[in-house]
């Protein structure tokens, strides 16, 4: 019953998309009317989605999708995220984002009449777009043919809160893109003053924010789950994820240079284009299966080439529209030597290239295996010696262009500044000494000193403290900088300077971490509601009272047969200290323990940039 | 500064930029990217010793062998060639004999390959295309394997 529901509303959104979409040409709608019509099809979209979520929780198994995905013994959090933890439901997950974006769109105010609905019917293109893909090679309400009491069960590595989470608000990020490529084509279209430069600006906020948070959450989540004690692997998904991410961030620095008089629209509309375009790349790559990873949900090729298809029909239409009609002149760019904008354009260069050197590395396989019929792998080490050289100029531009003038040379209290970067110099470089020397740790270090401290110089020498939200705001580009600084902190330690130590322990051993006695205490296995769970148990720092228990091991998945790896995690401000649990002969077990150094400064870095995210959407 | 001066600074830069890049992106090609083999290709190419490859096919059926907790052996095959293998470390959670896996590493010499990462296949239906396209090609495909 609840597929039926979920397919009719499904289908009648279509038509009113449709409807939408050819309104122009046929019948035209009053703008109230209009206005309507959009919102009722976001919430029959809705619909669909949480007639779809009703069946899994209430383990319908007459619906395909539920029968394939899902069991009857799973816990109801996994009931609901399982909606998305496939093929099928992450379709209408993201149909279901992109219609509650033209909802809230709908209501944006002070923007042109006829300039929302040309975006809203842009909207309304891709909604018909992406519900006619998931009607035709992704529906998720298909009749199960065979009558069945039990499902097939979710794959247990999905079995995690981290499912509920990442998936929803990552695509927040990607599909919030649409609503930026939508506007951009709108204004290319109706060509109105610069107003929706603004509109355009607060949405690829909104945007950015989500896929940084959608992302961090993905690498937080492989972290602790995946059991390789890293957070970050290169993975083509994440390598997609990061396209749009810094394309992203492109796009909101280059809105940030509207603030002053110039206005680089030709460029601002190709960046959102381009944002929203390599969203759907990513969507492609991924679903196709050209690529293999973690993500990659049963490969279907009828699937790739409808979504190679769409992917060509956006970016096609987008550029297209983007060459014909090219916005009127705007004000010539103003490059004196060092003023914000030219800071701004090089940051914007820096990134481009980064963007598309990701790309040609994600993609460089299969080109290589088309032309030479040969198979390599890209892995970490590509990128991390090309991606990381390419913006290191751009995070030491970062840190004093904020500071910068818009029209002028002249930097104030630059003798602060020399004086800061030189004594914080001396400072890491003795640090870096003293430990190991390596040169890797001591560029990443200094880099993310420095723009902490010059930030916090900019916060405190240019502006009073004030505790109100006009305060808060103008310091906030400053506030989204130190986040990156300390995640660049992070990022560092815990790469370069992460230790590793093995061990082949009895039960009731003892061994040393980190100068901590630790015990091995013993390996019991217990019986879980869906899984049985084999954990090893240590007390870490036996010798003090308050020692901590650490439970590292493995869940055996009966229904389906499989077993993930449970790290155990013990994490303390300044370091994590990752335990794994391995095999066993004779009674005597592997444990590998490894050492992440700032760790937590990562996440941190992180909640800082969301939060800043967060600050500069709100209103003035 | 004239405009025209402005421009050509910044299409100068951009150059600049864009060739580091390109030179970056050349040299780590070279270097950071390893080939992938099935091991009946091994047996054919000419082996160089300690350079880092990637090898998949399947693990071998009765070969995996526990030498200690942390230290195994097992051969890879496509069943026209199979690969002694050495690896030390924790073995992913769904490396099975007769299951699918990726192995890189680096042969030790003409007869022992050292791994320093195995990667099994992370889903039951799930196999990486290129490696189902050479079981294809090779003959050795089960049907059980989707």
């Amino acid at each position: 019953m609840s597929s039926l529901i979920g397919f009719l509303s499904l289908a009648l959104a279509i038509g009113i998309n449709f409807y939408l979409l050819i309104s122009r040409y046929v019948f035209k709608f009053q703008k109230q009317r209009f206005k309507f019509f959009v919102r009722v099809s976001s919430l029959l979209t809705l619909l669909s989605f949480f007639s779809l979520m009703y069946a899994y929780v209430t383990s319908d198994f007459s619906n395909y999708n539920v029968f394939q995905n899902s069991h009857s013994n799973k816990p109801l959090i996994y009931k609901i995220s399982g909606t998305w933890g496939n093929h099928e439901g992450s379709m209408l997950l993201w149909l279901c984002i992109l219609s509650i974006f033209s909802f809230f769109f709908s209501f944006t105010k002070n923007i042109e009449e006829n300039f929302q609905k040309l975006t809203l019917i842009i909207q309304a293109f891709l909604h018909t777009l992406f519900s006619l893909f998931i009607v035709f090679t992704s529906n998720p309400f298909l009749v199960n043919s065979i009558l069945v009491d039990e499902g097939l069960g979710l794959n247990p590595i999905l079995q995690d809160p981290g499912l509920a989470v990442h998936p929803p608000i990552l695509y927040a990020g990607y599909v919030g893109y649409s609503i930026v490529f939508s506007i951009a084509i709108a204004g290319l279209f109706q060509n109105t003053d610069n107003e929706w430069l603004y509109v355009a600006k607060k949405w690829s906020l909104i945007s950015w924010t989500f896929l940084t948070g959608g992302i961090a959450l993905g690498s937080y989540w492989a972290y602790y789950e995946l059991g390789w004690g890293g957070w970050w692997f290169w993975d083509p998904v994440e390598n997609i994820s990061l396209m749009p991410w810094i394309a992203g961030l492109a796009l909101v620095h280059s809105l940030m240079m509207v603030r002053g008089e110039q206005a680089i629209k030709k460029w601002i509309v190709f960046l959102s284009i381009l944002c929203f375009s390599l969203s759907v790349f990513g969507t492609f790559l991924v679903r196709s299966g050209i690529l293999t990873s973690v993500h990659s949900f049963a490969a279907d090729a009828s699937r790739g080439i409808f979504i190679l298809l769409i992917f060509f029909i956006i970016t096609g239409f987008g550029f297209l529209v983007f060459l014909l009609k090219e916005p009127k002149k705007s004000n010539t760019l103003n490059l004196l030597f060092i003023n914000k904008v030219s800071a701004l354009v090089i940051n914007n260069i820096l990134m481009i290239i980064a963007t598309l050197t990701i790309l040609l590395g994600t993609i460089y396989p299969i080109i290589i295996e088309v032309l030479y019929n040969k198979r390599i792998s890209v892995g970490g080490p590509y990128f991390n010696s090309t991606v990381i050289p390419i913006m290191i100029p751009g995070f030491l531009l970062m840190s004093i262009a904020p500071i910068l003038s818009w029209q002028t040379n002249k930097i104030k209290n630059s003798k602060k500044y020399v004086l800061g970067f030189i004594i914080l110099s001396i400072l890491v470089f003795i640090q870096s000494y003293l430990l190991d020397f390596n040169t890797w740790g001591f560029v990443g270090l200094l880099l993310g000193f420095w723009i902490v401290l010059a930030s916090i110089i900019a916060i405190f020498s240019y502006y009073k403290v004030k505790l109100n939200l006009k305060y808060f705001k103008i310091i906030n580009p400053h506030i989204a900088h130190i986040g990156v600084g300390i995640a660049i902190i992070g990022i560092t330690c815990s790469s370069v300077f992460q230790n590793e130590l093995d061990f082949n322990l009895n039960e009731g051993d003892k061994f040393k971490v980190n100068g901590k006695m630790v015990l091995f205490e013993e390996v019991e296995t217990t019986n879980q509601i869906n899984f049985q769970a084999l954990r090893g148990k240590f007390l870490f720092d036996i010798e003090k009272n308050k020692s901590k228990k650490i439970e590292a091991g493995k869940n055996y998945y009966p229904v389906s047969k499989m077993i993930t790896s449970e790290a155990g995690i013990l994490h303390q401000w300044n370091k994590d200290i990752y335990f794994i649990l391995g095999d066993q002969k004779n009674n005597e077990w592997f444990v590998k323990v490894l050492i992440n150094p700032f760790v937590s400064f990562i996440w941190l870095g992180v909640i800082i940039m969301v939060y800043s995210g967060l600050i500069a959407v709100t209103r003035r | 500064m004239s405009l025209r001066f402005q421009r050509l600074l910044l299409i100068l830069l951009t150059l600049i930029i864009i060739l580091s890049a390109v030179l970056l992106i050349l040299y780590n090609a070279r270097e950071n990217v390893s080939y992938f083999y099935t091991p009946s290709e091994i047996d054919k190419s000419e082996i160089t010793i300690n350079k880092v490859i990637r090898i998949g096919g399947f693990v071998e059926n009765d070969s995996f062998n526990k030498i200690s907790s942390s230290s195994f052996k097992f051969r890879i095959t496509d069943e026209k060639a199979s690969i002694l293998v050495n690896f030390d470390g924790i073995l992913p959670d769904l490396f099975r004999e007769g299951q699918g896996a990726v192995i890189e590493g680096s042969f030790d010499n003409k007869y022992v390959f050292n791994a320093t990462n195995v990667f099994a296949k992370h889903d039951e239906n799930y196999l990486p295309a290129s490696i189902k396209e050479d079981l294809k090609n090779t003959g050795y495909w089960n049907k059980k394997y989707k």
